[in-house]
């Protein structure tokens, strides 16, 4: 699965991944004020690590279970494990922006959004917009149109002062909403958009796969057109996981990911070294705001039909949330919020609580997190230390 | 911007004869619809000062933004609906609202100033953070506040139980303003309201300490000011007013789970204008975005593509654009 392939099989081997990041002593981070320069943290660190990869094997295994003993269907196991990978690119983007960054982007919801309603516009036989192009196409084009719309809201935005950032990304991620819940004739307005195409539509084999394959019977499942659908949406969503997780990984130990990591602790000391911190923020908003945009693109593939509801502030504060639970500035903390977020969101549909509960349990969570544990459940690993000062000589790239 | 937007009534009604001649938009005929939209604008201007106030109090005392504040007002206007339907609306009346409709009003000031007290004793303060966590935190206190009152009331609209009114007879024969019994007295109360405040800031000492704490925490702690004793009174004062505003925001629309957070980003918006941590630039700004709010149909109205769906994109983008070009806002002062 995805979501916990890259949970470290041994917590004391150091994974490189989030190794040297943000959460800095006295800086700005919600786990910036106490952590790893204090005694004993090393090896609670480790028992909390160890406690969340039971808790996550556990959850596996019973969903396993469930699905072996048939009281869950593999097709509802397969949308389970695609919608964690949604929040997890939902929570990645943003990680980028405020775990490697420091930037408070209040405007994920904008980007989920569009990333929804660019392909489904351009691809979807419900869409107002004339055009039919392929839906492997939209996929780039929503990735042009995220581009124009970061800048759009980061060139005057990410100058301002890291709380003013924060109510103007959510000023302007609710012009975006507004824009598109009223302008009938672009989008449909709150009717929404119907008809969206499969995302592999027109492709040989993959295009025809779920219809292809046909029923198989395994006992006390069949499976048919639902789980192989399911299958290749999963196969989807779990590609664009990887490339996300491998590339943030592989840019976060760059010297690009270095300048960041300085901008985040002290911004001052960032431009003394000639560093331009507005372009390389500005970078990191793109960046962010691509990956979060994936998960729009699967939202949108896998759902048929889109609405403006999907810009809602809810899906940016589900992505803090995961950030802040899994730790800012860790990418597997990220994989896990993504996780935990599903688990809230579904878990509370499968209990039967209405979502009511289901705000509680976020509004609780969050408070929980910032009282308890705001360097989150997973943070990055010997963020004070400086590469190379660690044991061994370990170095950072 | 603000300008233009400010000045484009007057320009509308030039404007309005020559672009859109089908409208019945010209000329004096005008007047009246332009009046009624400039005293819609003045009864919404109410609620989000009330709003603001707290806010930005908030803003220079406690020093962080606080999200959960659009929501205090939401838990004032159901602490309102509880008590009105527990003491009723017989008796007497005043301005058209029952005496039970101001012992409402009381207790949702009450119930707001109680809860974010205790939200301050419970969560904000035992945390070790600074003010972007303090932020966060609030966001989660903002989606408990509103899954409580969900689960308490359902996530339906709701009204309180007072007669709808007709605008007053004679002031629409006069003026031709349509402005009704319950408008005038939400404009009123907020009116007694703001300038008790502004007594207790100037006059008192519960006021010169508060301000004192405002400008400069540490330096106000070793002047002998129990700062504590202030904040929590800051606390009592910006959520009160907020609850206020909430009961009102219940009577000028009406009540559900989202009225607040709904609300939050324009009574951001009002507070930016006005300047971040100035009471008084708050209370300015919160009447420049009220009456901006409400004189959108006007853009509509001369001709221009612009819906009045978009009174609140228009409010985010001055206050994205007074950001950007003067952080400090209209009052300039809060901002180090």
């Amino acid at each position: 699965m995805a979501d916990d392939s890259h949970e470290p099989e041994d917590d004391i081997e150091p994974e490189g991944a989030d190794d040297g990041s943000s959460a800095e002593a006295g800086g700005n981070g919600p786990g910036g004020s106490r952590s790893a320069f204090e005694g004993g943290v090393d090896t609670s660190q480790r028992r909390v690590e160890r406690l969340t990869n039971y808790g996550i094997a556990a959850a596996a295994v019973a969903l396993l279970a469930g699905v072996l003993v048939g009281l869950v269907s593999p097709t509802y196991l397969l949308f389970l494990v695609s919608l964690a990978g949604m929040y997890a690119l939902l929570s990645l983007g943003l990680n980028v922006q405020w775990g490697y960054a420091g930037l408070i982007n209040f405007s994920v919801a904008a980007f989920f959004g569009l990333g929804a309603y660019v392909p489904a516009l351009l691809s979807a036989s419900g869409s107002p917009l004339p055009w039919d192009v392929s839906p492997i196409a939209g996929l780039f084009v929503a990735v042009a149109a995220t581009v124009v719309l970061a800048l759009a809201i980061g060139i005057p935005t990410l100058s301002l002062r890291e709380d003013y950032l924060a109510i103007a990304s959510l000023g302007l991620a609710e012009v975006l909403r507004l824009v598109v819940r009223n302008q009938q004739s672009w989008t449909n307005g709150t009717n929404g958009i119907g008809g969206i195409p499969l995302f592999f539509e027109g492709v040989p084999v993959l295009g025809t796969f779920a219809s292809d394959v046909g029923t198989v019977d395994l006992g006390i499942y069949t499976l048919g057109y639902q789980f192989w659908n399911g299958l290749l949406n999963f196969a989807i969503v779990a590609g664009f996981v990887v490339v996300s997780y491998v590339v943030l990984r592989r840019v976060h130990r760059s010297p690009w990911g270095r300048v960041l990591r300085t901008i985040r602790s002290d911004e001052d000391l960032a431009e003394a070294l000639g560093k331009n911190t507005y372009a390389f923020r500005m970078q990191a908003f793109v960046l962010g705001s691509v990956v979060a945009m994936l998960a729009g693109v699967y939202y949108s593939y896998s759902n048929y039909f889109i609405t403006p509801g999907i810009f809602d502030p809810i899906f940016t504060f589900y992505a803090w949330i995961a950030v802040i639970l899994g730790g800012s500035g860790s990418n597997r903390g990220a994989l896990f919020g993504g996780v935990v977020i599903v688990a809230i969101v579904e878990g509370s549909r499968g209990l039967g609580v209405g979502a009511s509960w289901r705000l509680f349990a976020v509004g609780a969570l969050i408070i929980a997190v910032m009282r308890f544990r705001p360097q989150g459940v997973l943070p990055p690993r010997k963020e004070l230390i400086w590469p190379g000062a660690h044991r061994g000589g370990e170095t950072d790239e | 911007m603000l300008a233009t937007l400010v000045a484009q009534p007057s320009g509308g009604v030039v404007a309005g004869a020559a672009l859109a001649p089908g409208l019945a938009v010209g000329g004096l005929d005008y007047v009246p619809q332009l009046l009624n939209y400039f005293v819609n604008g003045l009864v919404f201007s109410a609620i989000i000062v009330l709003g603001g106030i707290g806010l930005s109090l908030v803003y220079s005392i406690a020093d962080f933004a606080n999200f959960a504040h659009g929501d205090t007002m939401t838990v004032g206007a159901y602490a309102g609906l509880v008590t009105l339907g527990a003491v009723g609306t017989a008796g007497p009346q005043l301005l058209a609202l029952p005496l039970g409709f101001y012992a409402a009003l009381l207790a949702g000031i009450a119930a707001a100033a109680v809860v974010a007290v205790a939200t301050h004793y419970f969560i904000y303060r035992p945390l070790d953070t600074d003010s972007i966590g303090l932020l966060i935190t609030s966001i989660g206190v903002a989606f408990v506040y509103r899954a409580v009152v969900q689960l308490q009331f359902g996530t339906d609209f709701t009204e309180y139980d007072v007669a709808v009114l007709r605008p007053v007879p004679w002031i629409e024969a006069a003026t031709g303003i349509t402005i009704t019994e319950h408008e005038l007295a939400i404009v009123l109360v907020a009116a007694v309201l703001v300038a008790a405040l502004h007594v207790v800031l100037q006059y008192t000492t519960l006021g010169r300490t508060m301000r004192a704490t405002a400008d400069n925490e540490d330096l106000a702690k070793v002047s002998g000011i129990r700062t504590e004793r202030v904040i929590t009174s800051m606390w009592v004062i910006g959520a009160g007013l907020a609850g206020a505003g909430g009961v009102f925001l219940g009577l000028y629309n009406q009540l559900g789970p989202r009225m607040g957070f709904d609300l939050l980003l324009v009574i951001f918006a009002a507070v930016i204008l006005g300047g971040i941590g100035s009471v008084y630039g708050a209370m300015l700004g919160g009447v420049v975005i009220g009456m901006v709010n409400r004189l959108t149909p006007v853009l509509s109205d001369v001709g221009l593509p612009i819906e009045p769906a978009y009174a609140n994109a228009i409010a985010f983008v001055i206050m994205v654009f007074v950001l950007l070009v003067r952080p400090t806002g209209i009052a300039g002062e809060g901002v180090s």
